[in-house]
């Protein structure tokens, strides 16, 4: 029987929210279905308008997160629309997060 | 192949314009545009949209969006848009300019709409993404309509969001026909423009979707992860005859805008990166480049580095008079005179918006970016703007659009003494939208517009 971990969504506001994320759903999927409206663009992994920032826990991906570069992953960043919690995991989302992912390269 | 241009009446009162000439003198005053707005990359819940704006002057709603035709899904990013014929030169019996199709650069869905209510348009069909992907095609970006119904769509990336991008046909019943180009006949892709007369097509390159759609990183830059060629084709063959290399001068080569004139072998595109304009032009059967404007960078004490102007978006007048442009990052919209399309002249400007514009504000509206998508009235002597160009960019450049929301801005032109003045009492607010503050991207005229139409 797949795990249902429980998926806690952490916004840049203080808000929270704990979601089941049953069987093979991303975290856009669990969150979708506890009708939370979190940013999303392709749901390919190549376009980052999803990406969240993983506080604790662990996920799995099954094709690569290209809109990710090695540097993002390395802290912490991952992509809700294809990123499976395999645990009980914290995720900052919203587009503030992803604001902070990709910031000015010249200022 | 040419066809018969004719004066075509349809049922509905979509006009054919038989020349640029004839648009410029038959076409009426802009009463609607259809404008871009999108939540996509904020945190609103809702999808984005086609805003209906009033810019008739004698209406009670002049300057407010009467109508908004909302998309069946989030996340869309929608970006560029065009039409299912030209006003001008896709005429077959029966078609009329009555369709947009409205690609989302995101998430690759293309979504087909009904202008024949021009003050009620409503959502027609819809390509879903997984059709799309099975030609190995992602990130829809231009709309073209091509003889006999059809409609090129350029691409800018293959199914994974990576390289390469090219470009994909639809029918004249808005179904997928086929992939219009030999995959990796080019690498990067991103807007083009046909000139039928001369069996030509431009092309010009941005990234791969999951380059640029993320945001703008110099590593990328440093990788030769952006493009910096221009291509031309063979239109009737669909092959690439000559690639041109721009080199550091040409780096992010966007807008490819031929001059009007189906006669004409001129045209204008912009290297948004390197803050330069290029004129490119056929001599002796080869495609010739020169850069002809070279704007400065600007000290800005919260910069580490200059500020470029990142001039990303330009048109040309229907009478091929004047190549108008936005500087986004400074802030300045700008006219120059064309008419020696080698030798421009500047005409006026007016410094706007973004990190140096001198107007700060518009009806008490403080102006939070720079000044982007462009679209000039067939007439040449009204020129609109938005102020948003892509919503991870827009974040990174002038974060506060997100919470504030995009601005339409007009200045009224004289054509005749190359004049430019900003209408300081025109504003639509993007940003007072009941469900939040939206984006404004791209804009089009029902009837024609000086950055869809192509003669043949």
């Amino acid at each position: 029987m797949a795990p249902t971990p429980t998926l806690t969504l952490l916004w840049r506001d203080g808000s929270e929210e704990a979601v089941r994320a049953s069987g093979e759903s991303t975290v856009l999927e669990a969150a979708e279905s506890a009708a939370i409206g979190l940013p999303f663009g392709c749901r390919t992994g190549a376009c980052g308008t999803c990406a969240g920032r993983s506080v604790e826990g662990t996920v799995q991906y099954n094709r690569p997160p290209r809109a990710l570069k090695t540097r993002h992953s390395e802290a912490g960043y991952l992509l809700c629309c294809i990123a499976r919690p395999l645990t009980d995991c914290q995720i900052e989302v919203g587009a503030d997060v992803r604001a902070e992912m990709v910031s000015n390269p010249w200022k | 192949m040419a066809t018969d241009h004719q004066h075509h009446d349809h049922e509905m009162d979509g006009p054919g314009y038989t020349t640029p000439q004839a648009a410029i003198e038959e076409s009426t005053p802009e009463q609607v545009a259809y404008v871009i707005g999108l939540y996509t990359g904020s945190d609103v819940d809702a999808p984005d949209f086609i805003a209906v704006v009033d810019l008739d002057p004698d209406s009670d709603t002049y300057q407010e969006i009467v109508h908004r035709v909302e998309m069946p899904n989030r996340g869309d990013e929608l970006h560029h848009f065009g039409w299912n014929a030209c006003s001008s030169s896709c005429h077959v019996e029966g078609l009329a300019r009555q369709h947009l199709v409205i690609p989302g650069n995101r998430s690759g869905r293309i979504h087909v709409v009904d202008t024949a209510d021009r003050r009620n348009p409503e959502l027609l069909t819809v390509i879903e993404p997984e059709e799309v992907h099975e030609y190995d095609l992602s990130g829809p970006h231009t709309v073209h309509c091509i003889p006999d119904g059809k409609i090129l769509i350029s691409m800018t990336g293959n199914a994974d969001g990576d390289l390469p991008g090219g470009f994909l046909e639809l029918n004249d019943e808005f179904e997928i026909e086929r992939r219009w180009d030999a995959p990796g006949e080019i690498e990067f892709n991103y807007d083009f423009w046909y000139q039928p007369r001369h069996d030509v097509m431009i092309s010009s390159e941005w990234a791969a979707p999951r380059t640029y759609q993320p945001g703008f990183d110099m590593e990328d830059v440093e990788a030769g992860e952006y493009g910096h060629r221009l291509h031309f084709w063979n239109w009737t063959d669909r092959t690439v005859e000559q690639t041109v290399e721009l080199g550091e001068e040409g780096l992010v080569p966007l807008e490819t805008r031929f001059l009007h004139s189906p006669e004409s072998v001129h045209g204008y595109v912009n290297a948004a990166l390197s803050s330069n304009i290029f004129h490119f032009w056929e001599e002796d059967d080869e495609y010739q480049v020169e850069k002809v404007i070279d704007f400065e960078s600007g000290e800005h004490a919260d910069w580490d580095m200059p500020v470029p102007a990142l001039p990303v978006d330009i048109l040309v007048s229907m009478d091929d008079r004047y190549l108008f442009g936005s500087n986004w990052l400074q802030g300045e919209v700008w006219m120059y005179d064309i008419s020696d399309p080698k030798t421009l002249r500047k005409a006026d400007s007016i410094s706007i918006g973004g990190y140096f514009g001198d107007i700060r504000e518009v009806q008490g509206r403080e102006l939070v970016a720079g000044p982007q998508m462009l679209q000039l009235s067939l007439d040449g002597e009204r020129l609109y703007w938005t102020t948003s160009l892509y919503s991870t960019w827009d974040d990174q450049f002038f974060p506060e659009e997100r919470e504030r929301g995009s601005v339409m801005l007009k200045a009224d032109v004289n054509p005749r003494k190359g004049t430019m003045t900003l209408d300081e009492e025109f504003l639509v607010d993007f940003g007072e939208l009941p469900a939040g503050p939206a984006r404004a991207h791209e804009i089009r005229w029902p009837d024609g517009d000086c950055t869809s139409d192509v003669w043949l």
